[in-house]
């Protein structure tokens, strides 16, 4: 009887922790879980400071108001960054020819300030035939607001074995109110399309909350 | 007297260097020492303990703990757990989860140790093989997926990871064939 009592104990606690600790079967990995949390409990996104491409400073209540994608990237990316870049180019210039661009923005935030300078960023905006207007690529002033980005954004940067990095990729949407209300995956432009879309429909009556 | 009380501060040595930090970062930079050096070691540790707890623990367990079966519920939860993708990231980036993994996984060995000879054989035979089949999937999943399951580490350890799950998988398997047709013991298990 006590074995009896003790496992249905195990049983019923040790379900209850692994149902809470998946978000309820819904959050396997720390990336699922990342979009997850974002999606539920929206954050203010801290106002720092970043340099541009043209070696403005600038910070993120300059584009309040507006609706940002932002991604991570470092410029000497072989793989990864390319996509993520590839996809934006392709969303400005879906937008654009919308005539929908003049409310969305999009920022690349390198996580290799010491390589990438102002320089390195705007090269790496021409690759994609950026529109300076509406992309920016943009540095970290400092590694400690470096650190702080990474870490509210909850991106995870590792050297790879090629000397590159690995980190995780996907893009971050900022609303209009400054707050970071959801990621996407690389996997999910179909998604993001549909969300900057109703995000820019809707943003007469979004901005009440 | 002397004798007996070794192997446990030998086991408890090989705790605390575990636990060291730059032991802990040596071992969890990669996801295969992390999954198959650093878990697996927490758990043996564990598991000796458990064979060597003294009589008056065993018996205040033992009514609890019939057949083993509890402590089988207890492990069986833990490991799973630690299985989670995120629970493995959670530890490297949170000292909390750290934490709680060193505290768990052992506790999940002395479970094992405890109750695994107790176990009904038929039962230690299902779970033998389930966990078998664990290697084999987990092996399988992980050379097969596109994509990293751990933000902490690249998707090049994850595949090499996966081969080795694979290959001790196989041994294993290869293992109890021998015994089976020809009764050679190269494993007790």
């Amino acid at each position: 009887m006590r074995t009896f009592l003790a496992t249905l104990f195990v049983a019923i606690s040790g379900t209850l922790i692994l149902w809470i600790s998946t978000d309820g079967g819904r959050a396997f990995t720390a990336e699922e879980a990342r979009r997850l949390e974002i999606r539920e409990n929206p954050r203010s996104v801290p106002d720092w400071q970043l340099q541009n491409q043209d070696a403005e400073t600038f910070t993120f209540q300059n584009w309040h108001g507006h609706l940002i994608v932002v991604d991570f990237i470092y410029t000497s990316c072989p793989s990864v960054c390319l996509i993520l870049s590839g996809n934006l180019k392709n969303l400005q210039k879906d937008f654009s020819d919308e005539g929908k661009s003049d409310k969305l923005r999009f920022l690349s935030i390198t996580f290799d300030p010491e390589k990438d300078t102002p320089q390195r960023l705007k090269e790496h905006l021409s690759h994609f035939s950026a529109d300076f207007k509406n992309w920016v690529a943009a540095r970290p002033t400092s590694p400690s607001q470096k650190e702080a980005i990474l870490d509210f954004f909850k991106v995870i940067v590792i050297p790879d074995e090629y000397g590159g990095y690995t980190h995780s990729a996907g893009y971050h949407i900022i609303n209009p109110d400054g707050k970071l209300v959801a990621i996407f995956g690389m996997e999910q432009m179909d998604e993001l399309r549909a969300y900057l879309n109703q995000a820019l429909e809707g943003k007469d009556n979004a901005s009440e909350n | 007297m002397r004798l007996k009380i070794k192997p446990e501060w030998l086991l408890l040595a090989a705790f605390i260097i575990l636990t060291l930090p730059p032991m802990q970062r040596f071992l969890e930079q990669s996801m295969v020492t992390h999954m198959l050096v650093q878990l697996p070691a927490l758990t043996v540790i564990g598991w000796i303990f458990g064979r060597t707890l003294p009589e008056s623990w065993s018996n205040k367990i033992a009514p609890w703990n019939r057949w083993g079966i509890t402590g089988m519920a207890l492990a069986i939860v833990i490991m799973t757990y630690w299985m989670l993708p995120r629970a493995l990231d959670a530890a490297v980036s949170e000292w909390y989860v750290e934490l709680g993994k060193f505290i768990t996984v052992p506790a999940m060995g002395i479970a094992l140790g405890v109750s695994w000879p107790q176990l009904n054989p038929i039962a230690q035979g299902v779970l033998k093989l389930e966990f078998w089949a664990t290697f084999m999937r987990l092996g399988w999943l992980y050379l097969d997926l596109p994509d990293r399951l751990c933000a902490n580490y690249l998707l090049s350890d994850q595949r090499v990871l996966g081969q080795l799950l694979l290959l001790i998988g196989s041994a294993w398997a290869i293992a109890w064939t021998l015994r089976v047709m020809f009764g050679t013991k190269i494993i007790n298990t």
